[in-house]
């Protein structure tokens, strides 16, 4: 027993039943979807080869990942600029701002994509005042497209990159700014060359954040881009509902797993991921 | 699996006895303990409903109170039964899913006919009891081994009256026809009417459909892909067409009834060619209120009077001919079946959709998107 104890500290113990809980319960279903994935409908690689050899689902694969790049750049520019704005303005309108911000974060996906279409919609708001104004002579195609979709997904995304740039912003060091301004350096130097690398964990946890949220999405994709728009998401629910071929599905989810972890292993190869999550760097 | 049968017989014996006052409650959440019944299906009640409820999966929104007042209420006077309803949507995946778990909670499924075809030889469903149902309530080819269709719904389309005044469409052909008919029209995401519709546009004959020639439908579907969005459900289509962001869509007849109300007129159903889609009731392999009385409930849904509080409640139109005769003078328009119709519908054959489905939609995805 003690020398058990002298190997494993005695609250593992209590930690146990919960840890083993967590791993059967989380564990369980992934490596369940994995076996699926090399046995359903038959044994064997099938599933993968037909990454390989059906055009159509490279089709999808490819679009689901341009999607989440664009959706990432712009979620996360525009992000870092509200950010940098509420850094830098008056407490009471960075209040503001924060309550707007977590506002729109707290409302249901759903609304918001279809708020889109009341705006941006054939016979939307936007397109109804352009065309009294005689601005334009047919509707403008926002929605019902990529374009849509874009526009949906980046607008859900914005608080999802604003919240860690904001820890990474509030959490520098202004002196260090002021020292560089003090050496000779212009405004512009002084961002490029101190700000914006001070602030790169920021950039690299709300891009992982937002990429990796944005490979999942499902409804936004499928309202807003009328069809045309079909990401993995919603073709791994078709997979599983309707059409019954749930080795596919299973061989895409876990591709998106491998994806995912794959692109957490190669962060970690630049940077210490625990100082993206808000540990230290040290 | 004889021991299965046991506990549940035990079970659904005990139930009644805890019903009637014979058993106290203590021995009876014990029994159902002992034997192993799902603790949450304890919870639910769903033990009791083994005893005396049929548990009628279906869509959810107005068919909770329609399949209540049309076949609950008959059903219940007949046989003391009552009905509950799960809303979750019997769709194919979640019906293999629940047989697969061995945790069966409802009783027959609000599907289609040709998920009978897909789901009963491999051992999801229980085989339609023939000597109960009837086979001549409904129509030929529509009785199958493990499906019978009970009502019919159909995809037709609706158009703008505003854009088309004139020279209003009147087929497919003129559906598919973006030069004499502009606009942009609304296509079912899930190939189902779609593919249909774009081959008799394309002049393959109503009666000659199947085998579909699948190329020659895509073909035809992407021609006009430019000047069509997709819809997935029912409210999808119901609102692009009232916000006006198309001048045709491709509709459920019912849903159809309900747009030409809500638009006063402007938007018309046009049920010519429209394609009958055999609406069938299927019985979950093992389901939990025993394989007689979801027979018995199946056949109260095919009796005349239900077919029609059917189709005056849901819009759904009878799939029992002796029903026909009877649909009312003010939904003969929407009913496809009504003399006004019958003879310019084409019919849906579930053998081939059973069988190909699954590929027809994947193809059709990839078509589209």
């Amino acid at each position: 027993m003690n020398a058990v104890a002298r190997h494993i500290h005695p609250g593992w113990a209590i930690v146990a039943p919960l840890l083993v809980l967590v791993v059967a319960l989380y564990l369980g279903p992934i490596l369940n979807i994995m076996w699926l994935s090399v046995t359903d409908p038959e044994p064997g690689l099938g599933n993968y080869r037909k990454l390989y050899e059906s055009d159509s689902l490279l089709r999808i694969v490819w679009t689901t990942l341009r999607i989440c790049v664009i959706t990432t750049i712009f979620s996360v520019s525009l992000g870092y600029s509200i950010a940098y704005a509420m850094v830098h303005c008056h407490l009471r309108q960075k209040n503001y701002m924060l309550t707007l911000l977590l506002v729109s974060f707290w409302i249901s996906i759903l609304v918001r994509t279809f708020s889109w279409l009341m705006l941006l919609g054939r016979n939307g708001l936007v397109n109804n005042t352009f065309e009294t104004l005689g601005l334009i002579s047919a509707p403008i195609a926002f929605m019902r497209n990529e374009l849509g979709v874009l526009i949906g997904m980046v607008h859900y995304m914005i608080p999802y990159a604003v919240l860690p740039l904001l820890v990474s912003m509030q959490s520098l060091d202004s002196r260090v700014m002021d020292a560089s301004r003090n050496l000779g350096a212009s405004g512009s130097q002084t961002f490029w060359r101190i700000y914006l690398p001070l602030t790169l964990p920021g950039i690299v946890a709300s891009t992982l954040l937002v990429f990796i949220l944005s490979l999942g999405f499902y409804v936004t994709p499928a309202v807003l881009g009328g069809g045309k728009v079909l990401m993995v998401a919603e073709y791994i629910s078709v997979q599983l509902l309707v059409t019954l071929k749930w080795g596919t599905a299973a061989m895409l989810a876990a591709l998106m797993l491998a994806g995912v972890l794959a692109m957490l292993w190669i962060m970690s190869r630049f940077m210490k991921l625990s100082a993206v999550f808000g540990g230290s760097t040290r | 699996m004889q021991d299965k049968q046991f506990m549940k017989e035990m079970l659904t014996e005990s139930a009644h006895a805890y019903k009637e006052g014979r058993m106290d409650r203590r021995t009876f959440l014990a029994l159902c303990g002992a034997s192993g019944v799902a603790m949450n299906a304890v919870l639910a009640g769903d033990a009791q409903a083994a005893a005396d409820h049929v548990v009628m999966w279906n869509w959810g929104g107005q068919s909770v109170e329609c399949h209540g007042s049309a076949i609950g209420d008959a059903f219940t006077a007949a046989t003391g039964k009552g009905v509950k309803f799960d809303t979750s949507g019997p769709l194919e995946g979640k019906i293999k899913e629940m047989v697969d778990s061995g945790n069966v909670t409802a009783d027959v499924a609000d599907a289609d006919l040709f998920n009978a075809v897909s789901l009963g030889p491999t051992g999801h469903l229980e085989p339609i009891d023939y000597d109960i149902v009837s086979k001549d309530k409904t129509l030929p080819g529509y009785a199958l081994e493990y499906g019978v269709s009970v009502i019919l719904y159909g995809y037709a389309f609706v158009y703008d009256t505003e854009a088309y005044g004139d020279n209003p469409p009147k087929d497919w052909k003129d559906f598919f026809d973006t030069a004499n008919f502009p606009g942009t029209r609304a296509l079912y995401k899930w190939a189902n009417g779609s593919l249909e519709a774009a081959l008799m546009a394309d002049g393959v004959a109503g009666d000659a459909l199947y085998p579909l020639d699948m190329d020659r439908a895509l073909n035809k579907i992407k021609s006009i892909k430019d000047d069509s969005i997709y819809w997935g459900s029912g409210s999808e289509v119901h609102s692009m067409v009232v916000n006006n962001e198309v001048t045709m869509a491709i509709i459920w007849q019912n849903r159809g009834r309900n747009i030409e109300n809500d638009t006063d007129g402007r938007f018309k159903l046009v049920n010519n060619q429209a394609m009958a889609m055999p609406g069938a009731y299927i019985v979950p392999k093992g389901n939990p209120a025993g394989r007689e009385a979801v027979m018995q409930f199946i056949a109260t849904a095919q009796e005349v009077p239900a077919q029609l509080k059917l189709l005056d409640c849901l819009g759904m139109t009878p799939s029992n001919p002796a029903a026909f005769g009877e649909i009312p003078e003010d939904q003969q328009p929407y009913a496809i079946t009504s003399a006004m119709n019958i003879d310019k519908i084409v019919y849906n054959d579930p053998t081939w959709w059973g069988e190909n489905g699954g590929d027809a939609v994947n193809a059709f995805l990839e078509a589209i998107s």
